[in-house]
């Protein structure tokens, strides 16, 4: 009882932390759910991948199970580049989903010409609001979110979890 | 199969759009009582195809399988198709171009499309959690890419940047849909009217966008009516309402694989274009009316340029020539648009469709003065699939 009301406690911050797969705003990230856990595994070493294809080469993103391009499953984990040029953003204050503090800033993010990644809408945490600009450097950074609670053979296992996100290489003063 | 006939609109009907006092099941017999009045020779065991196009149903009225739920209350007995189908923003529209399919090949007769969507819930801001699953939940909503306006304040400013688009410019869109939606009784804001100074003045939601930038989510149903033109001569006496051609697209569902240089540039809608109009066998000049997805002023202006009513980076300046006015070269959104008639997701493209089929018809409220082609587009979601349906009064030869 004791782990499941810690996963109450843990859960989506609504309804005072009760209300929680309904409204989860995370991936189920654990290995009995989820076959691209490696990424999440990654994210814990400071890790930005994706999945490459060893056959025809092309590196998808967000990551799979087959090549999207053509469709073999002989796939292996790339690093993605970790910095990441500020195109256009968007600062909300009000209406950002319950868990989502303000301002909840997103950007438009470029990764540069020579990456497989060309482009990603990224949030940008660790920022103050007002102070990010057009063509700012970020950098991808690692986060724990709340954990989840999963069934396996009738015992109650709670899943850790981590998210990434891209904050101002340069902090603002 | 062979084609063997050609799939007309015959009419519809269309619910209160707004913040509604009322299940989803109650909207869509609305729709459907409204859909009957339009076209009184039409039984409803007449109906042998029921197409249900809504996302929310299962999420917020505990109707996975709505088929049979729509099938029970309005008294139907379909024979040939009873599907729901979800396309998000462009669920009737997408209901219209399976419908033209399964009449033209001989499969159904008379088909229904309806859409709807119940939005608002007891607990308003769960709505905001359902907004995490229209995106791509486990990538782009876990950045926080939910409610729509950061994520259309974003492209605005960007075409802003790269095209010298205006916040005036901007507002001539929500003026011009506002005082179209003005004059019908559905829509979620009628009677509302506005002025450019009220749309500035407004309250910021995302800069660039104030309120009326911005059109609101609603609970909402309509329904129309596809069916062969030989049946339709049964059934109307009205002028037929060609389906002349379609397309959809879709490239990407999450931002990684946006297929614009920027968020600026909408290629997946201009390729869904080029589909409908190689179609319909016509061009973008051929258009005399059209209702366009204007979730966001901006959204309107780039529609304009990627459908190919005016040239990249200048829909700003189209919008503010008065081109889209009921007077105009090209008359938008004639019922109000998103922006005043609101948006019940499943719900808006039949809502559309059906202002262009009474504009051919020439009974509409703000009726453009002798169309001949019409054009409907929805987007949906975050720009991650474009429809399009063009209309006309003769079928493609």
């Amino acid at each position: 009882m004791a782990d499941i009301q810690k996963a109450q406690i843990e859960g989506t911050p609504a309804l005072d932390g009760r209300y929680i797969s309904e409204m989860d705003m995370w991936p189920l990230e654990c290995q009995e759910f989820n076959r691209n856990y490696q990424f999440y595994d990654n994210l814990r070493e400071g890790r930005f991948t994706t999945t490459k294809c060893q056959k025809c080469g092309y590196i998808a993103f967000p990551p799979g199970v087959i090549c999207p391009k053509c469709w073999s499953d002989d796939l292996e984990w790339v690093d993605l580049p970790q910095r990441a040029r500020v195109v256009a953003f968007t600062e909300t204050q009000a209406g950002a989903p319950i868990g989502f503090e303000p301002p909840l800033i997103m950007a438009w993010l470029d990764f540069g010409k020579d990456s497989p990644l060309k482009h990603l809408l990224g949030r940008i945490i660790n920022c103050p609001e007002g102070k990010l600009k057009e063509g700012d450097e970020v950098k991808f950074v690692v986060f724990d979110v709340p954990a989840h609670p999963i069934e396996v053979k009738r015992e109650t296992k709670i899943c850790d979890r981590v998210y990434y996100a891209f904050e101002p290489v340069e902090k603002a003063a | 199969m062979a084609k063997r006939t050609n799939a007309v609109i015959l009419g519809g009907g269309v619910s209160k759009f707004g913040v509604r006092q009322a299940h989803l099941l109650d909207m869509i017999q609305e729709a459907a009582k409204a859909c009957s009045d339009d076209i009184p020779a039409l039984k409803p065991t007449d109906i042998d195809g029921l197409i249900v196009c809504t996302t929310l149903a299962g999420r917020h009225s505990n109707a996975l399988n709505t088929a049979p739920l729509v099938v029970h209350r309005l008294g139907l007995r379909p024979t040939s198709i009873c599907i729901r189908l979800d396309t998000l923003c462009a669920g009737s529209n997408s209901g219209i171009i399976v419908a033209k399919g399964l009449v033209e090949s001989g499969i159904s007769d008379i088909v229904l499309v309806t859409g709807a969507e119940k939005v608002y819930l007891p607990q308003r801001w769960e709505t905001n959690y359902t907004q995490l699953m229209v995106n791509d939940h486990d990538w782009d909503s876990a950045m926080g890419l939910g409610v729509p306006p950061p994520f259309f304040a974003m492209i605005a400013r960007m075409h802003m940047k790269r095209y010298g688009t205006t916040k005036e410019q901007m507002a001539h869109v929500s003026v011009a849909n506002y005082n179209y939606g003005s004059t019908n009784p559905n829509a979620h804001f009628y009677p509302r009217t506005l002025t450019i100074e009220e749309a500035l003045s407004a309250r910021l939601i995302a800069d660039p966008f104030t309120l009326f930038d911005c059109c609101p989510l609603s609970d909402g149903a309509s329904a129309v009516i596809i069916t062969s033109e030989e049946r339709a001569k049964d059934l109307s006496d009205r002028p037929l309402v060609y389906i002349r051609g379609t397309g959809q697209h879709a490239t990407h569902s999450m931002s990684a694989g946006w297929p614009g240089e920027t968020p600026a540039e909408w290629p997946h809608l201009k390729k869904a274009a080029e589909v409908a109009y190689k179609n319909a066998r016509v061009s973008p000049k051929d258009i005399d009316v059209a209702q366009v997805h204007d979730c966001f002023t901006i959204s309107q202006i780039i529609e304009m340029e990627e459908l190919g009513f005016c040239q990249k980076g200048e829909g700003g300046d189209y919008v503010a020539s008065g081109a889209i006015n009921i007077d105009g070269e090209r008359p938008i959104n004639t019922d109000g648009g998103l922006i005043s008639c609101g948006h019940p997701f499943g719900a808006s493209g039949a809502r559309q469709s059906l202002e262009l089929c009474k504009q051919l018809q020439g009974r509409a409220i703000n009726q453009v003065k002798d169309p001949k082609i019409a054009l409907a587009h929805n987007l949906s979601g975050a720009s991650a699939q474009h429809t399009v349906v063009i209309y006309g009064t003769e079928p493609v030869e």
